[in-house]
């Protein structure tokens, strides 16, 4: 398995006006669902929009652009020209929705002269005093202030379906619920955390969300009903990351216990524990064993997970293997992200810098594109229900190590 | 035969270029041996010492692998030869919901590589 290799590396540039106040770091890197933005929170209060794949300039000579996006059926009057975005605060959440034209576009008219352009992308940014602003994209345009929350907005996620329902995950303890749909209205707040939540996660059927806090907990609710499915308990410390499978039926958390759990999110069982141990002890003088998560997330076709840790490295992992099988050295790395057709990873650090890596190449056997696809629409007792045999169940269910 | 011109490599022979993979319902599928390779059970199948029937005549019989899912696999064995050992941006492979279950069973039983 080849090491993730070096694509490209982003800098911030020196801030017209530097504000000691406000911090460098990325603390969210996010791309567009079909590939065509990269969103950077690059600090100071900036995020710049990048559309995909990246200008010639910014890939070194050698390498070939290694992902291509989609057509971008959302390119409209906006050109194709990085966007930056002044939040004025700190930003820490970021999640891009595809916009598709607003029933309510005529009220849009009256009220707000910005009206969104048909078929846009709209990018939510999550900040420091608690405020959510919309942007959308193609314009670099505010398009809406959300206000309720009382404190950091650390992480952000749209229902995938482009529904247009976004989650907020605070250090207020609460998560909110809000339609875009209807200006922003805040529908629902979610309490139960007892300290800051760090991340949220919508799944990719859109029927479960996954918050994770502080007191070591995750919870998981039903995005119909928005009440408490369950709490999943194990880690040992603040959990500060958490990501879904690409076929909902998988759900990842890092901790600054040193650990990715996976579970299985309809039964609440825990499948597996991903240590974070130090590679090579002889090269490390300190006794402290400093390998705390910072995220976690899964590859698009659902057979990789990339970790970022405090022990300065990326880490790639097989899903069914219990050892990474690829490391990358990353220093002070806070996020990442795969890119949304694989083939890339992007990372963001403490100095505002964010990396584009070679992703794994991946040919999915015709098992896995089967499970993928039925796991989709099925669920875990679904699974259990069905006429085949308890090694096939065991496959479908990802219990098969 | 008499009177055909063009042949395009025949399923006759241990090293025959096509391979007749038959369906449940006798549509016969004729597919370049490399391809059906992919299939670790058709492998086993076509080199084994003998034992199979197939062995002679490169075609292998499924009695319980029906034409629209056996189309379906085929398909696989394109897709997975044409982006095995190339680096080309892999495109994504379509399956239909309705024929999903009996895909699995047959990938299963087929034993395709990979993971």
């Amino acid at each position: 398995m080849q090491e993730p290799l070096l694509l490209a590396e982003l800098k911030p540039g020196r801030p017209h006006q530097f504000d000691w106040k406000s911090s460098c770091e990325t603390w969210s890197v996010a791309f567009s669902p079909d590939g065509s933005w990269f969103a950077w929170s690059q600090g100071h209060c900036i995020v710049k929009l990048i559309p995909w794949p990246l200008e010639e300039q910014f890939i070194p000579k050698g390498f070939e652009a290694k992902s291509r996006s989609s057509k971008n059926e959302t390119k409209g009057r906006g050109s194709p020209k990085e966007k930056t975005l002044d939040c004025g605060q700190i930003v820490w959440g970021l999640a891009f929705s595809p916009w598709p034209s607003p029933p309510s576009r005529k009220l849009w008219a009256r009220h707000h002269p910005q009206v969104p352009d048909v078929s846009c992308l709209v990018l939510a940014t999550g900040l420091n005093d608690g405020q959510i602003k919309i942007w959308e994209v193609q314009t670099g345009l505010l398009l809406l202030n959300l206000s309720g929350h009382q404190d950091v907005v650390r992480d952000l996620s749209f229902t995938p379906s482009g529904s247009l329902i976004l989650v907020s995950a605070s250090r207020d303890k609460t998560l909110r619920i809000w339609d875009l749909n209807k200006h922003g209205k805040q529908i629902q707040v979610l309490s139960g955390h007892l300290q800051w939540v760090y991340c949220c996660s919508i799944s990719p059927d859109c029927s479960m969300l996954c918050s994770a806090a502080g007191e070591k907990s995750v919870f998981l609710w039903s995005m119909r009903s928005y009440t408490l499915i369950r709490k999943l308990e194990g880690h040992q410390s603040s959990v500060v990351s958490c990501d879904f499978s690409p076929d909902s039926a998988l759900l990842v958390t890092a901790s600054y216990d040193t650990n990715v759990i996976m579970w299985d999110p309809y039964t609440g069982e825990r499948l597996r524990s991903l240590h974070h141990t130090q590679v090579d002890p002889a090269m490390d003088d300190s006794d402290v064993h400093i390998s705390s998560l910072r995220s976690v997330c899964f590859s698009p076709e659902g057979l990789y997970l990339a970790t970022v840790a405090d022990d300065r490295l990326l880490r790639i992992w097989a899903l069914e293997l219990k050892t990474p099988i690829a490391f990358a050295p990353m220093t002070n790395g806070l996020c990442c992200t795969f890119f949304p057709h694989g083939g890339v990873i992007a990372t963001g650090t403490r100095d505002g810098h964010v990396q584009f890596w070679t992703a794994p190449r991946v040919l999915s056997s015709l098992k896995h594109l089967c499970r993928k696809a039925l796991r989709s629409f099925l669920t875990t007792y679904q699974v259990l229900a069905l006429p085949i045999p308890k090694k096939m169940k065991e496959f479908l269910t990802y219990r098969t190590f | 035969m008499d009177g055909e011109e063009k042949t395009y490599g025949g399923c006759e022979g241990p090293d025959a270029m096509y391979v007749k993979l038959i369906s449940s319902d006798g549509h016969e599928f004729i597919v370049k041996r490399e391809h059906a390779l992919t299939s670790g059970m058709i492998k086993a199948m076509l080199s084994g010492p003998g034992q199979f029937a197939e062995n002679e005549t490169s075609e292998v019989n499924f009695r319980e692998i029906s034409s629209h899912v056996l189309s379906k696999v085929c398909m696989y064995f394109t897709y997975n030869v044409h982006y095995t050992n190339s680096s080309i941006e892999i495109s994504k492979f379509p399956v239909t919901p309705e024929i999903l279950l009996e895909l699995l069973v047959a990938a299963n039983f087929l034993d395709c590589k990979m993971k």
